[in-house]
């Protein structure tokens, strides 16, 4: 049967019965911006991948839902509260059922969603489906070429040969391969101030949404600073720490890269801002530091790029990253 | 480096824990009080996190005890009396004016109407610290009240409460209707304890309202009766009666003459009743262990009894406030003072700015279709403010932006320097409130445009059309403090 048949009729199920439910699932705020926290298409290469996408066999799921407890109308007698005036108080309030909206409203988490007997309703269920499904398409897609060519960012690879060893071996991932030393040593300018570096990391999806915003709202925010780039990159199937190899390389006061988050149910395309003074072999994790959750549905790509530059400035200030970074600010 | 030399300056430190003194002080009918306070600033997000800077505490510092507000005559607030009362009281506190960092100075009441009221409050403020914002409006009183007597902080608790306010000093008394937290309504009425005075147990003076209120109901009243008058007695039970139809919202013809401005205005039935204002002080006696400076020598007392034995008043639930005669101060010095968004762009050398009007403009989730319009808003924001071209400034709110990618950003910075060059000022300083998390980028593409003007751009902040704002001088954690005074009724 054709994949992404199965996709589009799953959606519009679910698509249906958040409408007869009034929305209750997809309840916002009138006064926050409205954004689709992950894409609801399909993505990637549906058909060659799904006997992939569960490398470790059949995926099993534990309802979170059926868990939460069900209330409970336990009889208490409480002596009534009385004020000065040996006025009662208000008595208990009616019970409220859009208790839980106040909270639906404050979080993304799947809260109150109530149940079928001992497993959750087919919309809730689709939806974790669906969600699970963005987060798997987010690993294993694939950034489009258009996008790095139009920002002008040339590709190399990292140690890793396919995205099975880049799950199975992180080590590979924060290598670069032989090839891309060559291509790096060529291409970008040495000891630069600032080198962005980008990676599709565990999300395609986080690159593809947030890159072109955050970056080039980054760029403006170093020349307001007036502060030194170099030449930028994509490392595909890179690590956090493969920066150490490029500090090596490069010789850069501070190392940024922008990599794409390990998805999970809430936001597949979530970006992370890893930062360090001068990434070099055998620097410890301490001294890097991540500003997360850049993405539509967290800090605005835009507004993170500049306040990146900030960040930047004062690393560059203090000659210090992470927690190094935090000691000299005292 | 060269070129470089500047790259420490305005670096702020997010994890620093930082406070600021807040000063409140409250110029009433009767009374005057004053309070400082002392907040803590601390980055609440995580460590992974852009920061998000809150105040995590509030710590009272000095509460002074409950002056007599000092008149020249009957219409004149005497300035002097009250500058003395500030000088004496910071120095009891062991505070400089130049320490106090925020905060606001309220008129209420009566004191609101005297003629060198407005004179008085920007002078105060000047004088009283560097940020110390001048307010005054009986809705606003209302709603500063509410926040100091707990009763905001209390709708909050239980969802479904609808809480009143009644705030009752000795001219006026001011009801804020709160739910969830949301303002759902105000309304101000000639109730107080000021309205009728006595002098050994005569009438001295009775308020025109008053007076008028007695005539429409057939009752004379004038100065020399005697205290026990029936007239006087018939006055705070009319009174409490009146109250108890206002928050009912029924609103009597004969009840008009007790209205001060607008009708009831909340949408939904009061339910719980809360009292704060000198006059609950008459019934709850917090500080019956403070010497009281004086016997008041008026209604005060009885209205208190008055709205205490009121059968229509026992219908509403009742509650205790958490302070009593000085909830306005409290709300004044410690509930008016927000805190920016942390990632902002602003011009430090134009900061404080004092008493900003706000212009709305509403992007309806288009940004073509709200830019093709925006060049009118400047207009329109021109014509509400500035309409005689004098240079009036105002700050533009930009409320419901959709999702805004860099490119967009840029086109509306650009149109932004459009608009802000035809104002009849064009060199005066771009103040922007964005209410979503866009204030450091649209400020920076301002800056990369290299406009001409300061640029102050804040975001996190929710206003609308007639708020007025001040933005206090940035701190160290890169944050500004801003007052919002709402005078206008608020929707929500």
């Amino acid at each position: 049967m054709n994949e992404e048949l199965i996709q589009q009729i799953t959606k519009m199920v679910v698509e249906k019965l958040e409408a007869a439910n009034g929305g209750q699932t997809a309840q916002q705020p009138a006064d926050e911006q409205k954004v689709q926290l992950f894409s609801q298409q399909p993505a990637g290469h549906l058909a060659a991948e799904t006997p992939q996408a569960s490398p470790s066999g059949a995926v099993t799921f534990h309802s979170t839902t059926g868990e939460a407890k069900p209330q409970r109308n336990i009889a208490t007698v409480k002596p009534k509260p009385t004020t000065a005036f040996g006025k009662p108080k208000a008595e208990a309030e009616q019970p409220k059922e859009d208790h839980l909206a106040e909270y639906r409203k404050k979080t993304p988490a799947r809260i109150g969603v109530g149940r079928a007997g001992s497993r959750p309703k087919t919309d809730t269920w689709l939806k974790f489906r669906l969600d699970h499904a963005a987060a798997v398409d987010a690993v294993f897609g694939e950034v489009p070429d258009n996008l790095l060519e139009g920002l002008g960012l040339f590709q190399v690879q990292s140690k890793v040969a396919d995205k099975e060893e880049y799950i199975r071996r992180p080590d590979l991932g924060r290598k670069l391969s032989d090839e891309a030393k060559t291509t790096i040593q060529e291409r970008c300018k040495k000891s630069p101030v600032v080198q962005i570096v980008a990676s599709n990391g565990l999300s395609a999806k986080a690159i593809e949404e947030n890159l072109e915003d955050v970056y080039l709202s980054l760029q403006q925010s170093l020349n307001n600073l007036n502060i030194e780039m170099g030449t930028t990159f994509y490392v595909d199937k890179g690590r956090v720490a493969v920066m150490d190899d490029i500090g090596e390389l490069l010789k850069p006061d501070v190392v940024v890269m922008l990599i794409g988050e390990r998805p999970g149910l809430v936001s597949a395309e979530s970006l992370s801002a890893y930062l360090c003074y001068q990434p070099r072999h055998g620097t410890i994790e301490a001294d890097r530091m991540v500003i997360s959750n850049i993405h539509k549905g967290g800090i605005p790509p835009v507004e993170a790029g500049a306040f990146l530059g900030t960040v930047i400035q004062k690393i560059l200030k203090y000659e210090a990253s992470g927690v190094k970074l935090v000691q000299k600010e005292g | 480096m060269e070129g470089n030399s500047e790259r420490g300056v305005g670096v702020s430190n997010f994890n620093k824990h930082e406070t600021i003194i807040s000063a409140g002080i409250d110029i009433g009918t009767s009374t005057t009080k004053l309070i400082i306070s002392r907040f803590s600033l601390r980055n609440v997000a995580g460590a992974a996190h852009v920061p998000r800077i809150e105040i995590t505490d509030k710590e009272i510092l000095y509460k002074s005890p409950v002056f007599r507000t000092p008149l020249q005559d009957a219409v004149t607030i005497n300035v002097a009396g009250v500058q003395e009362i500030i000088r004496s009281e910071y120095e009891k506190a062991g505070i400089q004016p130049s320490q106090i960092e925020t905060g606001a100075v309220i008129i209420t009441g009566e004191t609101a109407t005297k003629r060198n009221a407005s004179e008085m409050l920007h002078q105060l403020s000047d004088e009283a610290g560097d940020f110390l914002v001048a307010t005054a409006g009986p809705d606003l009183e209302g709603i500063i009240a509410a926040k100091g007597s707990g009763s905001y902080e209390e709708s909050g608790k239980k969802s479904s409460r609808v809480i009143a306010n009644i705030d009752i000093g000795g001219g006026t008394a001011n009801i804020a209707v709160y739910q969830n937290k949301q303002l759902l309504g105000t309304c101000t009425m000639h109730i107080g304890g000021r309205l009728i005075e006595f002098a050994q147990g005569k009438v001295r003076t009775i308020s025109p309202p008053v007076e008028q209120l007695l005539k429409d109901q057939g009752y004379s009243l004038q100065a020399g009766d005697p205290q026990s008058a029936a007239a006087v007695k018939f006055v705070t039970v009319y009174m409490a009666e009146a109250m108890a139809r206002i928050l009912k919202k029924e609103v009597h013809a004969q009840d008009q003459v007790l209205l001060l401005g607008h009708e009831p205005n909340w949408a939904k039935p009061v339910d719980t009743i809360v009292f704060s204002g000198g006059i609950s002080e008459c019934m709850y006696r917090h500080s019956s262990d403070e010497e009281q400076a004086a016997q008041y020598d008026d209604i005060g007392i009885q209205l208190a009894d008055a709205l205490l034995n009121n059968r229509s008043l026992q219908q509403f639930t009742w509650q205790e406030p958490v302070e009593t005669v000085r909830a306005t101060v409290l709300g004044a010095g410690t509930q008016t003072t927000e805190i920016s968004g942390a990632t902002i762009q602003v011009a430090p050398h134009e900061l404080p700015l004092k008493n900003i009007p706000i212009y709305q403009y509403d992007f309806e989730a288009d940004l073509a279709a709200g830019l093709s319009n925006f060049e009118k808003a400047i207009e329109q924001a021109v014509a509400l403010y500035d309409s005689a071209k004098e240079g009036q400034n105002f700050a533009l709110y930009l409320s419901n932006l959709p999702y805004l990618g860099f490119r967009d950003v840029q086109t509306l910075a650009k149109a932004i320097v459009q608009i802000m060059d035809q104002r009849p000022r064009p060199e005066q300083p771009i103040i922007l409130v964005i209410q979503s998390d866009h204030a450091k980028v649209l400020g920076q593409t301002l800056a990369a445009l290299q406009v001409k003007q300061s640029v102050i751009c804040i975001d996190q902040i929710n206003v609308e059309t007639g708020d007025y704002i001040d933005i206090g001088k940035i701190l160290a954690s890169g944050v500004v403090p801003v007052v919002v005074k709402t005078l206008t009724f608020h929707t929500t």
